[in-house]
């Protein structure tokens, strides 16, 4: 039977949920609210809900007017997407309280894998090798150094409840650890209202490796394999490719690093679509560094290497219903996939260039999938995240991969506002990431943001007065 | 018909004018150099050589535009004094054209964007529009008059 499915999100997540809820033959519900009067992502959903209020405070974090308006709506499933809500266990608990299915993990999940101290407690346990570091809050400076004295520096001081790249600082001796201390802790306060500190051994040249876990409401837990999320700026990532170049061809490492997240997922009893996160050093020791308990950003590159579709598995899992696949050994790596995130940006500062997409045009190579929520007139504005869309292409190997990326960008035509293209163009025609050798430190020591030229030459003027002019005169298609 | 990029450091001045066309391909005279545009398939398509198309964005005029870093300013037909020679409050023209109709008189209050007056240049009408606010302290042309290029249409202040 056809349930009602409400997508709590917006923007390229809010359109990728919609195109599988409608495939699975259930109702996309989306939402609209009076900051974005014209989102794109209504475009793909079989009914609109209007959700009011501007502020995010007031709208896709508001858990009493979104269960309002579930029960009035006669709502069955909630999709979270990523972000607002989705790491929310009180939201899905009060969801289950309705009687409404959360497409997400089950609470206890969500809480466990939430913070950092519990998870990488229940990781231990399970066996998987976590970070050096304490087990839990350091409440003073000086027992901060007697870690760091045992594990070794650098260490890494962080906020218990931090992330996205906030909260934490790098020390490279016992002075640096004394002088961020109250730093940190101040940092963690304000942005997480939550001042507990860890301290943990700093991997030198990491890598991001995470693995995808898909698993079922019946006790199946699977892998799609890794991704690694190496190029990040801001902690943040801007590249990722699937199979991992650092993994390359070590077949063993591969199913080590992807038993150990399926060993994890089972000891929280994982019951929907997730992500491991690790961190690699250059000696291919690796640790746990936290599970994300939703679908992520980067998951299309999965779904491109298996051809498992995560976001209906996931609806699957969540409905009880069988998945497409009933081993893991269907679960197969058939091609090499990357993706480089789209963002509003400033290609050289990398920051957030918020802004109105004057003109849109796109001619892509075979094998690349555009995620993306734009279209001319759309605005851009600074109460959401910059990322507007994600190009992912598919080639059988890395190398035709990097060639079609290079052409997707050079056929992906945006005006109106700075976004991070040529920032991308630089990076795949950069050498150290064309052979595959790159740390998360790679935007730090490489600085392509450097090689990007501030604007383009005189005949790119002269193709854009040329256009308008031709435009003005109605000779323009 | 002149095209100006603006983006507070950077500036680009670009001439455009159209040939004769011929059938579907349009050229334009770029920068002294020859342009095709060519409408396919609801998409449009310009060329240096007519061998070699590339897609064209659809922009629209008198607005803005993105190059990488740099945000531009584009003005069509005028170059926005205070922005350009001519110092600041002073409009001069670009090129020779007939003023065909006037906006405003000398002693008017203004705002920046207003437009001044329409001037005909190369068979197309232009609003001269003024970069800065302020009273019109002179104003040196009328209706149907002849101008040359580097003529001070107005002053103000």
């Amino acid at each position: 039977m056809s349930k009602r499915i409400l997508i709590i999100n917006r923007g390229e997540i809010a359109i990728r949920v919609a195109k599988a809820i409608n495939e699975l033959g259930h109702i996309s519900v989306g939402v609209w609210t009076d900051n974005e009067l014209e989102p794109p992502h209504l475009e793909y959903c079989q009914e609109w809900l209007h959700l009011e209020g501007s502020s995010n405070g007031e709208t896709y974090l508001n858990q009493d007017k979104l269960l309002k308006l579930i029960k009035e709506n006669k709502i069955d499933a909630v999709h979270p997407g990523y972000g607002f809500l989705a790491e929310n266990g009180e939201f899905a608990k009060k969801l289950a309280k309705e009687k409404v299915i959360f497409i997400g993990p089950n609470e206890k999940a969500i809480e466990v894998m939430g913070d950092k101290a519990t998870s990488k407690q229940l990781a231990k346990e399970a066996g998987v090798p976590v970070v050096p570091g304490s087990t839990g809050e350091i409440p003073t400076v000086a027992e901060a150094i007697k870690i760091a004295d045992q594990i070794g520096y650098p260490v890494l001081l962080k906020a218990v409840a931090g992330g996205g790249g906030k909260g934490m600082r790098t020390c490279f001796s016992k002075e640096e650890v004394e002088k961020n201390f109250e730093t940190v802790q101040r940092e963690a306060q304000s942005g997480f209202g939550n001042k507990a500190l860890l301290v943990e051994k700093f991997i030198l040249n990491p890598h991001h490796i995470e693995v995808q876990i898909i698993a079922d409401k019946k006790g199946n837990v699977y892998h799609a394999y890794e991704r690694e999320c190496s190029v990040q700026r801001r902690h943040q990532k801007i590249i990722e490719e699937a199979p991992s170049p650092f993994i390359g061809d070590d077949e063993k490492l591969r199913a080590e690093v992807c038993d150990v997240a399926v060993k994890l997922a089972r000891a929280v009893d994982y019951d929907s679509a997730g992500t491991v996160e690790l961190i690699m050093g250059e000696d291919k020791k690796f640790y746990f560094l936290e599970m994300n308990t939703r679908i992520q950003v980067e998951h299309p590159i999965t779904e491109e290497i298996t051809g498992v579709d995560l976001v209906a598995n996931m609806i699957k899992s969540a409905l009880s219903e069988e998945l497409d696949f009933k081993s893991q050994e269907e679960i197969k790596i058939h091609s090499h996939s990357i993706e480089c995130r789209i963002c509003a940006e400033d290609p050289i500062s990398m920051l957030p260039a918020p802004g109105r997409v004057t003109a849109l045009e796109t001619t892509f190579p075979q094998g690349v999938r555009f995620d993306h929520c734009l279209y001319p007139g759309y605005e851009i504005t600074p109460d959401f995240d910059p990322m507007v869309g994600k190009l992912i292409v598919r080639g059988l190997t890395r190398e035709v991969c990097l060639s079609k990326m290079r052409n997707a960008l050079k056929g992906l035509l945006i005006d109106g506002l700075k976004t991070n293209v040529p920032l991308h163009k630089v990076i795949l025609a950069e050498e150290n990431f064309i052979k595959g050798k790159y740390t998360t430190k790679y935007i730090e020591e490489i600085k392509p943001q450097e090689k990007v030229s501030k604007m383009e030459g005189e005949e790119a003027f002269m193709i854009k007065a040329v256009s308008a002019e031709a435009n003005l005169r109605g000779e323009l298609g | 018909m002149r095209y100006y990029f603006y983006s507070g450091e950077e500036e680009f001045t670009v001439e455009i004018s159209q040939k004769m066309s011929r059938g579907v391909v349009k050229e334009y005279l770029v920068n002294k150099r020859s342009f095709y545009t060519r409408a396919l398939a609801g998409k449009n398509f310009g060329s240096w050589d007519q061998k070699s198309w590339f897609k064209l964005l659809k922009s629209p005029i008198n607005k803005s535009t993105v190059s990488n870093s740099e945000s531009f300013k584009i003005y069509r037909g005028y170059k926005p004094s205070g922005l350009f020679s001519g110092g600041a409050g002073t409009l001069v023209t670009q090129m020779p054209g007939k003023v065909v109709k006037v906006m405003v008189k000398e002693g008017d209050q203004v705002k920046e964007g207003d437009t001044i007056l329409i001037l005909e240049a190369m068979k197309m009408e232009n609003e001269i529009k003024t970069s800065v606010a302020g009273e019109v302290k002179a104003f040196n042309v009328k209706e149907g008059q002849a101008i040359e290029a580097g003529f001070v249409m107005a002053e103000i202040e």
